[in-house]
């Protein structure tokens, strides 16, 4: 039994990474009451420029932090144009995520289906002398232990310090915050910085580790499911991660039935993962009371200093 | 050669038509016997896979006509309207035979072709061809045919394992040339499929590798244009069969073999017969031999010689036509005869097939 469940729960925690990543990070983005549709567009970047940045040098975690900076620097455009310029979120999102995938498009032009040589190795081996959770422990990406601390990470600041409590009052009332003194657009601009630099983790991941190769528009709509998750997770960190797990769950246990000879149609099964993940969210998160207690009240609002 | 990006290409042929068409004049005074070729990318040709092996004939043909050829390259027209436009475009600045790369580029294909009849097309994988329009296709299954029959050797599991991406006639014949291929050599053999739904996920491609290995599949194969599943195989220790181009760059140890593509042939022919005047509206389906549409890539060297020299005896008979990978008695997977003991499929069948041959488990769309 053990046998079978093994591998289905290693492939699931290494689908749901990425989405961890991108979702925790949009997830602080729109506390902070900024609304960036644009994640598929950074986390492409984060990729294409990790990948660039990795098979120049070879280095697995030098790749992973060009990501991040790329992914926060696409997240600073956005912020520029909708903080600064006030310029429509939804819009300005919208043409992020458009803008990203023709960027990563095009400064990868050179890169497309070049393998990394030698995929960086995972560094677990300290986890495999334990009995079963040994071996799982073993075969996790050192990418995947971090995603782990950024939630862990992300529950504690938004829940357990004050700037955490800053950011949420930016995001629920921001006149209120800049009338007491918090530096409301500043705020902004950290947790946007921060949302991207998440995406370009997530990208990261997905070219250096999951694949590890880039191809055109390889995020293939994580980025929106990530996007989905944050909703339907009701802005709640741990149920995003939930979230995350039970699309990746999904995605992988339809490939083992199939592999199995399940006689299902392959469309109906591809299309499981989105639709269950969907109706499971929004069933756990049915209470209104509950949504309007933890929806940023100024989520895509921009805010203008009166005094 | 020149290589542009959709845009590029709008840009110069819009905005600075008029100087283009000027160039284009005394392109025309000057070089009389030059022929211009045009050819359209859907993606960018990258190292590997399906574009690349694409790039590869048309450099061949302008290795075969040094000078008499020009080729003018157009990537990134994803969208089937975007082609119609560039290939109206290309055909109107006097390139004389323009290539299509790809299925979905078919259907613009031909609107294009009835308005510009004095110009030549070739659409690769077109299921159609009209009066100035011929159409290629590679006869894979049969090189996939004997890359089964090495995996149908190699395996111990006695199951393999297939990712394909879509059920699509291209990539069914595939599979069920190897799954023929394996079970002519070992009649133990099943194989397990997962079909991903999508060209370029490569992240959902090594899952689906990864779930098939755990269930005991220690041969994959596929349609994937990227070596991934090959990789993915080989940090798991099973070996995998390369599809499209030669993976062993980056597989350098588990990869038996692969199905190569190879349009070599395809695009110098029909630059020849343009160029003579004896260019016929034909719709050319080839497989291995000489001048065929697909080749084997090497041979892995742990695969023992008399495996290797049973393919190789196998390949003449299908370059000879005395071996035909769907030749009957063929069943399909639900128990239903579909060829006779005697018979062989006839090729339009072959081309528009949806049904696996027995062996095969796992879902299988209707169509």
């Amino acid at each position: 039994m053990t046998d079978a469940i093994v591998p289905v729960l290693i492939a699931t925690l290494g689908a749901g990474t990425p989405l961890i990543f991108a979702a925790l990070g949009e997830l602080v983005t729109e506390k902070s009451g900024v609304l960036n549709l644009g994640v598929e567009g950074m986390m492409l970047v984060g990729a294409i420029v990790a990948f660039i940045t990795t098979s120049a040098t070879a280095s697995l975690w030098l790749g992973v932090a060009a990501g991040c900076l790329a992914g926060a620097a696409m997240a600073l455009l956005f912020a520029f144009a909708t903080l600064t310029m006030q310029a429509n979120q939804v819009a300005a999102g919208l043409a992020l995520a458009i803008f990203g995938t023709g960027v990563s498009a095009f400064i990868g032009k050179n890169y497309v289906g070049v393998a990394l040589q030698s995929p960086p190795a995972s560094d677990a081996s300290f986890a495999s002398a334990i009995p079963v959770v040994g071996p799982l422990l073993h075969a996790l990406h050192p990418l995947v232990y971090l995603s782990w601390l950024l939630f862990a990470g992300v529950s504690a600041f938004l829940y357990r310090s004050r700037l955490g409590l800053v950011l949420r009052a930016v995001g629920e009332s921001p006149d209120s915050a800049h009338a007491i003194g918090h530096p409301v657009i500043r705020v902004r601009y950290l947790a946007t910085l921060f949302g991207g630099a998440m995406a370009g983790v997530a990208g990261a991941y997905l070219s250096l580790v999951y694949a590890p190769l880039w191809l055109e528009g390889m995020t293939a709509g994580r980025g929106w499911i990530a996007l989905a998750l944050v909703v339907f997770a009701t802005w709640r960190p741990a149920r995003a991660v939930f979230g995350a797990y039970l699309f990746g769950g999904i995605t992988i246990s339809q490939f083992f039935a199939q592999g199995a000879g399940i006689p299902f149609a392959s469309q109906a099964m591809s299309a499981l993962p989105y639709l269950a993940t969907i109706i499971v969210l929004v069933l756990i998160s049915r209470n209104p009371v509950m949504i309007r207690q933890n929806a940023p009240v100024s989520l895509g609002k921009p805010f203008h200093a009166t005094v | 050669m020149r290589i542009v990006t959709r845009r590029d290409f709008l840009k110069g042929a819009s905005s600075l038509g008029v100087a283009a068409l000027g160039g284009r004049a005394i392109d025309a005074i000057g070089q009389q016997s030059v022929l211009r070729v045009g050819v359209v990318h859907q993606f960018p040709i990258g190292e590997v896979g399906w574009e690349t092996q694409h790039a590869l004939g048309w450099k061949a043909m302008e290795a075969a006509f040094p000078g008499k050829v020009k080729t003018t390259v157009v990537t990134d027209v994803v969208q089937a309207q975007d082609a119609e436009r560039v290939f109206r475009d290309l055909a109107s600045q006097g390139h004389k035979l323009i290539f299509g790369t790809t299925f979905s580029q078919m259907a613009p294909m031909l609107k294009v072709a009835r308005a510009m009849p004095g110009t030549t097309f070739e659409c690769c994988a077109a299921i159609t061809t009209s009066k100035n329009m011929g159409a290629f296709e590679a006869r894979n299954y049969e090189a996939s045919y004997l890359g089964g029959v090495i995996a149908g050797r190699m395996t111990k599991s006695n199951v393999l394992g297939w990712v394909g991406a879509f059920p699509v006639p291209q990539v069914v014949w595939r599979l069920n040339g190897f799954l023929i291929g394996a079970r002519s050599v070992n009649p133990n053999v099943t194989c397990n499929v997962i079909w991903i739904n999508t060209w370029n996920d490569p992240a959902k491609e090594k899952d689906a590798v990864n779930a098939l290995i755990s269930q005991g599949a220690d041969v994959l194969a596929g349609s994937p244009n990227t070596p991934v599943q090959g990789i993915a195989a080989e940090e798991r220790g099973a070996w995998s069969v390369g599809n499209c181009s030669d993976f062993s760059k980056y597989v350098t140890k588990r990869q038996l073999t692969g199905d190569i593509l190879d349009w070599n042939s395809a695009y110098v022919e029909a630059a020849r017969d343009v160029m003579a005047g004896t260019w016929k509206s034909q719709s050319r389906w080839r497989g291995l031999g000489e001048g065929g549409y697909c080749r084997m890539a090497p041979y892995n060297a742990a695969i023992p010689g008399d495996v290797v020299a049973d393919v190789a005896k196998r390949e003449k008979d299908i370059v000879a036509g005395k071996l035909k990978v769907f030749a009957g008695p063929l069943k399909d997977r639900d128990g239903k005869q579909r060829v006779a003991a005697g018979a062989v499929l006839p090729d339009n069948d072959v081309r528009s097939i949806s049904w696996v041959v027995d062996g095969v488990k796992g879902a299988f769309p209707k169509s």
